[in-house]
């Protein structure tokens, strides 16, 4: 018996059969145009289907009506006839590629945002301020859940009209209706609160018109929590309660159980658990549910290896295994996975970019995959060029590994070189923070790419003019990254060894010491993540920043996580102050703090001082090699963003790129987006 | 009377020969009946013997490890010595014991006698200095001095009859010493040829004539349907010696140890303790009544001495103290090498299958993972355990029409256990595609599909073969002409389907997708691309495809259509080398020196290719699992879906 076969055995739910146990649950992917599924939307969806996957469940918290806005995330809006002929063309892409296809729609009630679209008061059972989206909404009346109930028909007529196999109806992340389930947002003494027959209600009544409006040869799935973690909110005896109550009635065809509440960031950050957790926090709730329900049953939260989908289903927890970020880092996880490639599929690693970036109303990027989403311009998958060319990349970060990568899939030959003795640039020192050691599986997965690739890895090579000359190379692609940037501000005292750089402490290069200062300008992962790495050990810590809060630049699912630590450790956060002044007395140094707005000093004593201000690009090579680089270093803007060939350039000697830090600090998407729209046509 | 001596000693050898043929005949008749045709087989046999063991004999054998031991060497050999020593041995009786034909008829002796020689030399090559290891030695090496004796004595004997010196007399001491050599020369090689090295020659003849397989003679494609068990036996299969057929015996004891067939064996070569040579001794000295290997010069079977192994006609030949191991039975992967390359025409595969019927319906002594699969296949048809209907979960989303469904198809498609494995979903994948290109839209039965029965057979179990294979042809015959023919991806399903289902009343036109995809692309249907890589290509013939179904050129054609250029191995076509799937030896997995598809691998390294082709889903799964570094393995229908795609 293979150890997917039971990942690869069909599931035929009334008249669809879905080819195999592999799902993509529903996530607002911020690609709707106008409301409606337009080229970018349905080529994502479509890769996944063409990438072998069961269903692509579609339209994360899709709108049913006007007073649910979702411009904040482009979802689709289904309160309108126009969807549909868009919605069909979706639908035969995926088809085409012989997957299934839902989408989930819903009424967000107080989840949401007021001041946008046509400014709706928002509504919910008791009007309660919702802590996340800061939304007070106004009570709802009899009128209104009429009306929705009403519009959450035609909005599952639409989509049936639009080709889907079915519609998911959320009742999970507090929605709408489980705002009515939940004795934490329902207060009402009317029909729809109070007794759980009348929290059920507003549910119940949605589901029948839904049926009553799709018919039967419509898949009809209900998502929902199994425990809200909140003591006020619904419990996981409640939840199997509430499961066995839908099911029963016999109008719903799959169950789709998470675990967590999402109306704080706490529990939200439980939602799309990141690289903190461990693999699957939450199954033992779906798997609680399964035990109590006849129809198959969906889970997805933190499953990211077929080997663990595989033992996930073999052990029966679940009938449908959703790897839904793990479907944004590779769409084509199945067919790898099929074809014994276990090691190409590129897992994702809980960098949670996707959903930070979702939390923004930005579209849903993968930190480590470019193409996704772009699909119309950039490949998951290469043919090889017509001319091979001889290409050296100097520096195996992540833009030098996608470069190599790239370059290397094209058919070309590649020396890739490195001066450390390890690949990863900035990422092996990201992956030493406590809870962010799986960031490592990015260069992980490019070192088992470059070795299947042939790429010729040089590693403990720090590459000079003269080595590279020597490769007679046809183009170099410099990805040297940068060094810590602690002298910008010589009050720091880096020049006097009066602070370090996180890069020195994650590395190891130098000892934590007993009291330390973190200063932190860039706000990002670096600061706070080395704070926690210092306060793991036992010291006390105190990071100070110029913003507004500690780790501001990190993304709302992921910020909860590192809150949490560092308040567990009693580490002082203390925003909105600058680092004045460094000065040595004794065996101690003296930080001096100054309000950003008050101007105010103040003194602090300690072992250490750590400063995380980004990094300086590392350029000197480059500039060495411009002048005698037929294109001078430089990379045509015009064609690279409009994702053409670079210009032909004739004449002697090689070309010369930069991509990623060595050009200006940015993230591992914008290292690894440089190489790939530059290095595709090469 | 001192010139009849020569004469004399031969007529005296040939009635001892006589004697020991009519003594080894009865050792033939312990065995079983079994109908022959004698007459038309002795009105056949010169034929078989100037071109299917002529064809034979002149193939270079397998790996020769000695300059010159080619089979243009040995047909050499043969037709000079052989075919002088019989001239000789008439024209000796003619000459010296009825004094005919006076000078004229000495100087013909002479002649035939000085051609012997000529064929002696090349004796002399084949075993001096050495010998290539697959050779037996012992009176084998003693033949190049009995062939000098004899010529050297019936030279002199002649000399006075052709008129070149006077007649002399035996009595002196040189003319006793060279009767003694002239003795010893008569009975080395006349009655030898009732007991030694020469007994090929008298046995190799009755073989010939009553071999148990007359179908294979003059066959363009290879008679190698096993046959079903006969109805009437004491014991299913064979335990002793005389359960075997008395032609089987016979054909046993044709054996000239020439060990072709030990250098063609892919167990033999990767150090599992089976050597096809040494099994067919065995099975000639447990014939007798005390029988035991330590008369046996040849190569040993890997792993095990020689010397241990006794048995007699009516006693059980398998055993770890009897004459041939278990292992040994179970190491064969009826790759049907040995037959192909065996000169005398010896069915190596028969005998096996026989042996392992018994082992398996009688003593349920299928050895490790065999019994299981063999109770898989019982309870739910499939080999892997899984239920039928799971066999097209792979396929959801390619919605293939069941049989059932659809009036008529001109492809059925036979899935196969290659359904259950995703390696080779990945090779149907791409042929329901490329039979879709083609604008064939294949059937399949679905759960109804049962297990071929090719492994159950294999392992010695013909009920569940039997049971399997009844119940698919009343699948398929109450679909009769619903389908045009069954195309399948799996050489073991074309056996069986199509050359052993007749057996048992199942008559279908079965077709390899090799064959067919050539005849789409030879007809135009599909359009490959060029191959332009420039990659190194090689082929890897499924044994199942080749050897038992004679078809080699299809599989080339279909890369010749793609633009590749196979750079071939050594062992190719009718003579690849077995990838170690066969027989059920994955499952009674007897352990070796090495791994059968490594040195498979070692064959394809040889090439420098890049990648092997298989046509086969059971070379694809036995050659990627041989670690890496290794050439990449793609199936025929893979690599042309490409370049059809390529094409577009
Ligand atoms: C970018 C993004 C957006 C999401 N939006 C929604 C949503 O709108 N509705 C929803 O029910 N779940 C949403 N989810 C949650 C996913 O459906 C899924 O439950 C979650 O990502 C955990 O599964 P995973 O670990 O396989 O990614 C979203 C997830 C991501 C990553
Ligand atoms: S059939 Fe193949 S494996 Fe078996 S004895 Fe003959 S050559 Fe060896
Ligand atoms: S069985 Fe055939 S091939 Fe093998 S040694 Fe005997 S004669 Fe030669």
């Amino acid at each position: 018996m293979g150890q997917f076969d039971k990942l690869l055995e069909p599931l035929r739910i009334k008249h669809v059969t879905i080819r195999n146990r592999i799902i993509s649950t529903p996530h607002a992917e911020v690609y709707a145009e106008d409301g409606v599924p337009g080229d970018r939307y349905i080529r994502y969806h479509a890769e996944k289907a063409r990438g072998g996957i069961g269903m692509t469940m579609f339209g994360g918290s899709s709108s049913v009506a006007t007073d649910s806005p979702a411009q904040w995330w482009k979802s689709l809006d289904f309160s309108n006839d126009k969807i549909i002929v868009p919605l069909q063309k979706l639908s035969d892409a995926v088809h085409g590629h012989g997957a299934a296809l839902m989408a989930q729609i819903t009424h967000m009630g107080r989840r949401n945002r007021w001041d946008g679209g046509n400014w709706p008061h928002l509504v919910s059972p008791s009007g309660l301020r919702e802590p996340v989206h800061h939304a007070t909404a106004k009570t709802i009346e009899l009128e209104d859940i009429q009306r929705i109930i009403k519009a959450f028909g035609q909005a599952a007529r639409r989509a049936k009209e639009g080709g889907l196999d079915g519609i998911e109806l959320s009742a999970d992340h507090q929605q709408l209706i489980d705002q009515f389930w939940s004795p934490r947002t329902n207060k009402r003494t009317d029909g729809y609160g109070g007794s759980f027959d009348n929290r059920m209600r507003f549910g119940l009544e949605v589901i029948e018109e839904v049926r009553r409006c799709a018919g039967d040869d419509f898949l009809l799935c209900l998502r929902m929590c199994a425990d809200e973690f909140h003591p006020d909110g619904i419990d996981h005896e409640e939840a199997i309660r509430i499961a066995r109550f839908y099911t029963e009635t016999g109008l719903i065809d799959l169950l789709s159980v998470t675990g967590s509440g999402a109306d704080t960031h706490a529990t939200l950050a439980n939602c799309m658990p990141n690289m903190a957790y461990p693999p699957e926090p939450f199954l033992h709730l779906a798997s609680g549910i399964k035990a109590e329900v006849k129809i198959p049953l969906i889970h997805a939260q933190g499953i990211r290896d077929p080997l663990q989908a595989a033992r996930i289903l073999d052990e029966g927890h679940v009938d449908l295994v959703g790897i839904t970020r793990g479907h944004i880092a590779d769409p084509h996880f199945v067919n790898k996975m099929r074809e014994g490639r276990l090691d190409e599929i590129k897992q994702c690693v809980g960098a949670n970019y996707c959903i930070d970036r979702q939390y923004q109303g930005l579209d849903v990027l993968c930190a480590q995959n470019a193409a996704t989403s772009r699909e119309a311009v950039m490949p998951h998958q290469f043919s090889k060029a017509e001319v091979k060319k001889r290409i050296v990349v100097v520096g195996g970060g992540p833009a030098g590994l996608e470069a190599a990568r790239v370059c290397a899939e094209r058919g070309h030959t590649v020396t890739l070189f490195e001066k450390e003795p390890e690949i990863g640039g900035q990422v092996r020192w990201a992956a030493k923070a406590p809870a962010r050691d799986q960031i490592g599986g990015i260069v992980r997965w490019f070192g088992l790419e470059l070795k299947r690739l042939k790429v010729d890895l040089r590693l403990n090579t720090a590459a000079d003019a003269a080595m590279i000359r020597a490769e007679q190379p046809d183009i170099v692609i410099m990805a040297t990254g940068g060094v810590p940037f602690i002298d910008q501000f010589p009050g720091w005292g880096a020049a006097e060894g009066l602070c370090v750089s996180t890069h020195d402490i994650l590395s190891g290069r130098v000892e934590p010491k007993a009291n330390v200062l973190v200063f932190d300008v860039t706000s990002l992962f670096a600061g706070a993540t080395t704070a926690d790495f210092i306060a793991n050990r036992g010291a006390l810590v105190e990071i100070v920043t110029p913003d507004l809060h500690v780790a501001e630049g990190m993304g709302g699912t992921t910020v909860p996580v590192y809150n949490k630590r560092l308040a567990e450790k009693d580490v002082i956060c203390t925003p909105n102050t600058f680092l004045h002044e460094v000065y040595r007395e004794g065996d101690k140094l003296i930080a001096v703090l100054e309000n950003e707005y008050t101007g105010r000093q103040e003194e602090r004593v300690v072992d250490q001082v750590v400063v995380e201000n980004g990094i300086r690009p590392a350029e000197a090579l480059y500039f060495e090699l411009k002048a005698e680089s037929r294109n001078h270093g430089q990379t045509d803007l015009d064609t690279l963003f409009a994702y053409q060939p670079q210009p032909e350039i004739s004449g002697e000697g090689f070309l010369m790129y930069r991509v990623g830090d060595c050009i200006s600090p940015r993230d591992i998407h914008g290292a690894i987006y440089d190489s790939l729209r530059l290095c595709k046509d090469f | 009377m001192n010139a009849l001596i020569p004469g004399l000693l031969v007529l005296a050898s040939l009635l001892a020969l006589a004697a020991l043929a009519v003594a080894r005949a009865a050792r033939w008749r312990a065995g079983r009946a079994a109908a022959v045709d004698a007459v038309a087989g002795l009105l056949a046999m010169p034929g078989r013997y100037l071109h299917d063991v002529h064809d034979a004999v002149l193939r270079d054998p397998v790996g020769r490890a000695k300059a010159g031991d080619t089979g243009r060497a040995a047909a050499r050999m043969h037709m000079l010595t052989a075919g002088g020593f019989i001239a000789a041995t008439a024209l000796i009786l003619a000459v010296h014991l009825f004094a005919l034909g006076g000078v004229v008829l000495a100087w013909l002796l002479l002649a035939f006698l000085a051609l012997m020689s000529a064929g002696l030399l090349r004796l002399y090559a084949r075993r001096k200095p050495e010998v290539s290891p697959r050779l037996s030695r012992g009176g084998f090496d003693r033949l190049p001095y009995a062939f000098t004796a004899f010529i050297v004595f019936f030279a002199i004997a002649t000399l006075p009859a052709a008129g070149l010196i006077a007649p002399f007399s035996w009595a002196s001491l040189g003319g006793l010493a060279l009767l003694a050599l002239g003795a010893w020369a008569c009975i080395e090689l006349y009655v030898g040829m009732g007991y030694g090295p020469l007994k090929h020659a008298l046995n190799g003849v009755l073989h010939l004539a009553f071999h148990p397989r007359p179908a294979r003679f003059g066959a363009t494609t290879p008679d190698s349907a096993l046959q079903p068990l006969p109805a009437t036996a004491e014991r299913l299969g064979v335990e002793q010696p005389r359960d075997f057929a008395w032609n089987r015996l016979l054909a046993f004891d044709a054996c000239v140890q020439c060990g072709r067939c030990e250098a063609a064996c892919p167990a033999f070569a990767a150090g599992l303790p089976l050597n096809p040579k040494k099994l067919i001794q065995d099975l000639v000295a447990a014939s007798g009544t005390h029988g035991s290997d330590l008369g046996y010069s040849g190569s040993p079977y890997p792993q095990r001495p020689v010397g241990s192994a006794h048995g007699a006609i009516d006693k059980p030949i398998i055993g770890s103290g009897a004459m041939i191991h278990p292992d040994t039975l179970w190491a064969c992967t009826t790759c049907r090498a040995c037959v192909y390359e065996c000169p005398m025409m010896i069915e190596h595969v028969d005998a096996v299958v026989d042996l392992r019927r018994f082992q398996t319906l009688e003593l349920g002594a299928t050895p490790n993972k065999a019994p299981a699969v063999l109770e898989e296949l019982k309870a739910t048809d499939t080999v892997c355990g899984r239920p039928t209907s799971a066999r097209l979960d792979w396929a959801a989303d390619l919605r293939l029409p069941l049989l059932a469904e659809v009036e008529h198809t001109e492809a059925l498609l036979w899935i196969g256990e290659g359904g259950f494995d995703m390696r080779n979903q990945r090779t149907l994948r791409a042929l329901v595609k490329l039979l879709r290109e083609a604008g064939i839209e294949p059937a399949v039965l679905g759960a109804e599909e049962l297990d071929c029965g090719d492994v159950a057979r294999r392992l010695g179990d013909e009920k569940t073969f039997e049971a399997l294979a009844r119940r698919n042809i009343a699948t398929l015959n109450g679909y009769a002409g619903r389908f045009a023919r069954i195309v399948t991806a799996d050489p073991h399903v074309l056996q069986v389907l199509g050359r052993e289902y007749p057996a048992l009343g199942g008559y279908y036109s079965v077709v390899h997708h090799s064959t067919l995809l050539a005849e789409l692309i030879e007809a135009g249907r599909l359009k490959p691309a060029a191959d332009d890589s420039g990659r190194r290509v090689t082929f890897h013939d499924p044994c199942y495809l080749g050897r038992y179904n004679g078809e080699v050129s299809a599989p080339r054609r279909v890369l010749k259509g793609i633009g590749i250029k196979v750079v071939e191995m050594n062992r190719s076509g009718m003579r690849s080398s077995c990838c170690g799937w066969g027989g059920g030896s994955t499952f009674t997995d007897v352990p070796g020196k090495r791994r059968i598809p490594d040195v498979r691998m070692d064959h394809v390294r040889e090439t420098g290719a890049e990648l092997v082709a298989v046509a086969c889903p059971n070379c694809a799964v036995m050659l990627e699992g041989v670690v890496q570094p290794r050439a990449d393995v793609a199936d025929l229908a893979e690599l042309l879906l490409a370049a059809v795609e390529a094409g577009k």
